[in-house]
């Protein structure tokens, strides 16, 4: 079945909303969501896991920052990477707009940072959160879905895990600056 | 020639218009009442076709103005100002009004010939604005007496009118208690002469004899309006003072309104409409103007009545609020009252200022601020529906209490404890709890009719819906703004309270918890309804254990009972260490053992410096059983081997700090089982010699353990909230790289401390813990920003 979904071509609804639309009118709903996030964000704080963390990026509990670290034992390791989080007023029911703002060489992620993610899609359910997301995009850093490929140069050379790690770390300390 | 004639002509005319205005002479002419009128008429007539009655008017007047301002006036202020000693008595006022209205009255003909001219002549003018002869004269007489006002005439008039007001407030109560004995009086309180002797009648009489001249003169108002006004100002003072003195639980407006009706507007409609003589023109129209008078002057001084009543309750509205139920009245009046008279602002600062020189400072125990706090809610909300004075009155309560460590402890004692305490009262009323919610809430529109604004003072951030709230639990619980500090601290509470009791009693427990869950919800005080099912199950598995045969725990040398408790479920408990004797831990984990069997994979993690032991101790003379803790038991049982032990060598085969073992071992001490040889040296007593004084009770509780919480210190408490919050900025450091230390404050402030631990942070103190974390090399500072050092 297929995993991972174009991102410009898939329903574009989930897509276009931005946490400012609709804010007045869903004024209600707007706290509920707020909650929800509150308490995500004590999960996530409160919980063990040290390999992905996110926080709001300043005033706005709409719009966080998560990080990653690439996952042990893949190609990924020792590398971090930085994403944007964007949730829409109908978050939980509607999935929150993901992306790279660290740029990232993988199969499944365009050059403007989409991620092409099927839970980000059209298998989006209520039950995850910011915490299984950032988790699942992780693995899908060691896991790229060859067949539905974003980045067609990555997807050729993943068979080649030699010359794609020497390509990834050259593309990735030339893009984020030699200190990460 | 003619020149000579006409002066010859002229010189006659004023000859006779000398005797006509004998004034004008300057001479101290007697007015010749047998002068025919005719004679007068046929000089005026002269004086008309000369066409000079305007002249002769004019110097009439001047005259009569000059007269006034060189004679009379002064000679009537001479009067107020020889008596400067002053005497208790009507007669220099009266004395002065009489000389005055003789020698006003004197000029009355002049005045009468004047207004003949003027018919004679057929002119109207107006002098001094007025149309009339009389009123101008008035206006004059007035001019004049205020030209020369003297500094201290008030004093002979206050001394005139407070005379007479007494005596006729006393006429006024003797009608009213006529049945009171007088004869025992020998002081007419009245006059202050000797009963017999009394002048009351010939006061009233002085007095309204007066009146009525100064009446006629038109100078009442002007002469004596002054003192009237302070002076029944000062009365109305000094009765309403007397009148709420101390007595909140009895309305008093209508009882002063009455008082003002009857005795002061009595008073004031005597001195208005005393009996009247010829200075009056037309005698309805006086009646109706002082009619007029009296009714202003009754708006005005019921209004004055209310300002000082309104006044005085504010100034006692501490004890008003502190009395409340009682005093229900009293707020009750206030009500009224301030529906008239726009108090508020003044209410407020003066209630405010009150609260905080008498209740917010560090000499009052916090249950006192509650109850007051829990009182003024009450009154107040009685004073005003809106809830808007409440809430600014209180501010600094709230304030103030958030900054006591033991405000919540207290409320959630008061709220639980036994016996009559409002707010156990009022929590079994059983209302959901309302929080201050930042969601506008939906304003009732069924009654929109009924609505009404916001007063002007309300805070505009708060819906009127939240102020209207008359709960007083939630407006408690509002002083913190959220409910889990309170849930958390009944937890706590409720653990220490159940591990104190050691029965597995919790049936009152339960009713409680039952109560606040209509308040606080249900999902907020699951952990106590575990807590609680702990103590029931803990009783049942107790007996479970006994009664098998198979666990062996019978024939244990003692028995034993726990209490066995969810871990997750409880709050923090102290981290003390114990070491229990080794013969009692053998038998602690025979318990074990048998737990575990029953369990299955369940074990037990004994907490040994909590429950209680009962022990008889065996000394050479005597046997005491004693009910003590754990580390009491533990130190005793330890002289069983050696009589002799230092604090050192306790604290060392204990686990415990020497602090505390010193601290506990002062129990047996004053048991007189132990005595101290050396510093921190004891020794057993074997015998009770002469040294203890008293016999030992056989059976003590020792209950000074009970004052002491067995949950985790407030210290430690921070300690883990602090911990929370690194957790929050090691979060918030990872993803947003490099923060200054206001930002990381911000940033928890929004969101670490709205979760569920509430707990406010200082600048200061974050800026402490976070050098500590980089001293632990836990965090970068470089720059003015903190971050994460790379791993």
């Amino acid at each position: 079945m297929a995993q991972n979904v174009n991102p410009h071509s898939a329903s574009e609804p989930s897509s276009s909303i931005k946490c400012n639309d609709d804010r007045q009118k869903l004024s209600k709903d707007n706290h509920a969501v707020t909650k929800r996030l509150q308490r995500e964000l004590v999960d996530l704080m409160m919980g063990a896991e040290k390999a992905v963390s996110a926080f709001p990026e300043g005033e706005n509990f709409f719009k966080w920052i998560g990080t990653i670290n690439g996952p042990i034992g893949t190609v990924y390791e020792g590398l971090t990477y930085k994403l944007s989080l964007e949730f829409p007023n109908s978050y939980p029911y509607s999935a929150p707009v993901v992306r790279f703002t660290t740029s990232c060489f993988h199969p499944n992620v365009d050059t403007a940072g989409n991620i092409c993610l099927d839970i980000l899609r059209e298998k989006w359910s209520a039950l995850y959160d910011v915490r299984t997301i950032l988790l699942s995009i992780q693995s899908l850093l060691g896991e790229p879905n060859i067949n539905s490929p974003l980045n067609p140069m990555a997807s050729q050379m993943w068979a080649n895990q030699v010359q794609y790690k020497k390509h990834l770390h050259e593309t990735y300390y030339k893009e984020n600056g030699k200190d990460k | 020639m003619a020149n000579t004639e006409n002066q010859h002509n002229f010189d006659n005319l004023w000859s006779d218009v000398c005797h006509l205005f004998p004034i004008l002479s300057h001479e101290k002419h007697e007015y010749l009442a047998q002068e025919s009128p005719h004679d007068d008429l046929t000089t005026m007539q002269a004086i008309v076709s000369a066409g000079q009655e305007e002249l002769v008017e004019q110097l009439v007047l001047t005259e009569v103005e000059s007269q006034l301002r060189n004679n009379i006036v002064p000679v009537f202020w001479q009067r107020f100002s020889v008596l400067d000693g002053r005497t208790q008595s009507l007669d220099p006022f009266k004395d002065a009004v009489d000389c005055l209205y003789e020698s006003l009255a004197s000029i009355v003909p002049i005045l009468q010939s004047l207004v003949l001219l003027r018919q004679t002549a057929q002119t109207e003018r107006q002098v001094c604005g007025q149309s009339s002869l009389l009123e101008t004269f008035k206006v004059m007489v007035r001019a004049s007496l205020h030209s020369q006002l003297p500094l201290n005439y008030q004093a002979i008039t206050e001394d005139f009118y407070r005379i007479s007001f007494k005596v006729f407030c006393n006429s006024e109560n003797k009608d009213a208690e006529q049945n009171e004995s007088t004869e025992d009086i020998f002081q007419c309180a009245g006059c202050g002469q000797e009963v017999e002797l009394c002048q009351c009648q010939s006061i009233i009489n002085a007095f309204h004899e007066t009146n009525g001249k100064l009446q006629e003169l038109d100078l009442l108002e002007r002469l004596a309006g002054d003192v009237l006004t302070t002076l029944i100002h000062r009365r109305i003072e000094s009765h309403v003072q007397e009148t709420c003195k101390g007595s909140f639980d009895v309305p008093h407006i209508g009882s002063l309104e009455g008082w003002l009706d009857t005795v002061v507007m009595g008073w004031l409609s005597r001195i208005y409409s005393s009996g009247s003589f010829g200075f009056r023109e037309s005698e309805n129209k006086s009646t109706v103007s002082s009619v007029e008078t009296l009714s202003k002057m009754k708006q005005t001084l019921r209004y004055f009545l209310y300002e000082t009543y309104t006044r005085t309750r504010i100034d006692q509205l501490f004890n008003i609020i502190i009395e409340y139920p009682d005093s229900e009245p009293a707020v009750e009046d206030l009500r009224i009252c301030l529906q008239k008279i726009d108090l508020r602002q003044h209410l407020t600062q003066k209630l405010q200022r009150a609260l905080e020189t008498r209740l917010l400072h560090p000499g009052v125990n916090t249950p006192d601020i509650l109850t007051a706090y829990v009182a003024a809610i009450r009154a107040l909300r009685t004073l005003d529906p809106s809830g808007v004075l409440l809430d600014t009155v209180t501010q600094p309560v709230r304030q103030y209490l958030r900054w006591r460590d033991d405000t919540v402890r207290c409320v959630v004692t008061s709220l639980t404890e036994e016996g009559p305490s409002d707010l156990a009262e009022e929590l079994s009323r059983g209302e959901a709890l309302q929080l201050d919610d930042l969601t506008p809430s939906e304003e009732d529109t069924k009654n929109w009719e009924s609505w009404n604004p916001d007063p002007v003072d309300a805070d505009p951030s708060k819906t009127s819906q939240s102020r209207r709230t008359s709960d007083i639990i939630s407006m408690l619980v509002n002083v913190y703004g959220s409910k889990d500090l309170f849930v958390n601290e009944y937890r706590t509470l409720l653990a220490d309270r159940l591990l104190s009791s050691l029965n597995y009693n919790t049936e009152k427990e339960i009713r409680y918890l039952e109560l606040l869950k209509l308040r606080f919800g249900e999902s907020q005080l699951h952990y106590c309804e575990v807590m609680l099912k702990d103590i029931y199950d803990s009783k049942r598995i107790n007996t479970h254990l006994h009664s098998d045969t198979n666990f062996n725990l019978d024939n244990q040398e003692f028995a034993i009972t726990a209490m066995i408790l969810s871990a997750q479920f409880w709050p923090q408990f102290n981290k003390e260490t114990l070491e229990l004797p080794e013969f009692v831990q053998e038998h602690l984990d025979t318990y074990t053992k048998a737990f575990e069997t029953l369990k299955g994979n369940r074990t037990l993690c004994w907490k040994p410096q909590l429950g209680s032991v009962n022990l008889d101790i065996e000394l050479k003379d005597r046997k005491v059983n004693f009910t003590v803790s754990p580390i009491h038991a533990t130190i005793i049982w330890h002289f069983q081997t050696k009589n002799q032990w230092t604090i050192e060598e306790l604290s060392q085969i204990m686990h415990a700090p020497a602090t505390l073992v010193r601290r506990k071992i002062t129990y047996w001490l004053s048991q007189g089982l132990l005595h101290e040889i050396a510093p921190d040296t004891f020794e057993l007593v074997e015998e009770s010699g002469p040294r203890v004084k008293g016999h030992i009770p056989a059976d003590i509780v020792c209950d000074d353990e009970e004052t002491e919480s067995a949950m985790a210190s407030a210290q430690e408490q921070r300690e883990e909230d602090l911990q929370v919050f690194w957790n929050y900025i090691v979060g918030m450091l990872t993803n947003l790289d490099s923060m200054s230390l206001e930002r990381i404050l911000q940033m928890l402030k929004m969101f670490a401390l709205q979760g569920p631990t509430t707990i406010e942070v200082s600048l200061q103190e974050l800026r402490h813990f976070l050098d500590r974390k980089v001293a632990e090399e836990k965090l970068l500072f470089y720059g003015g920003v903190y971050r994460l050092p790379k791993s």
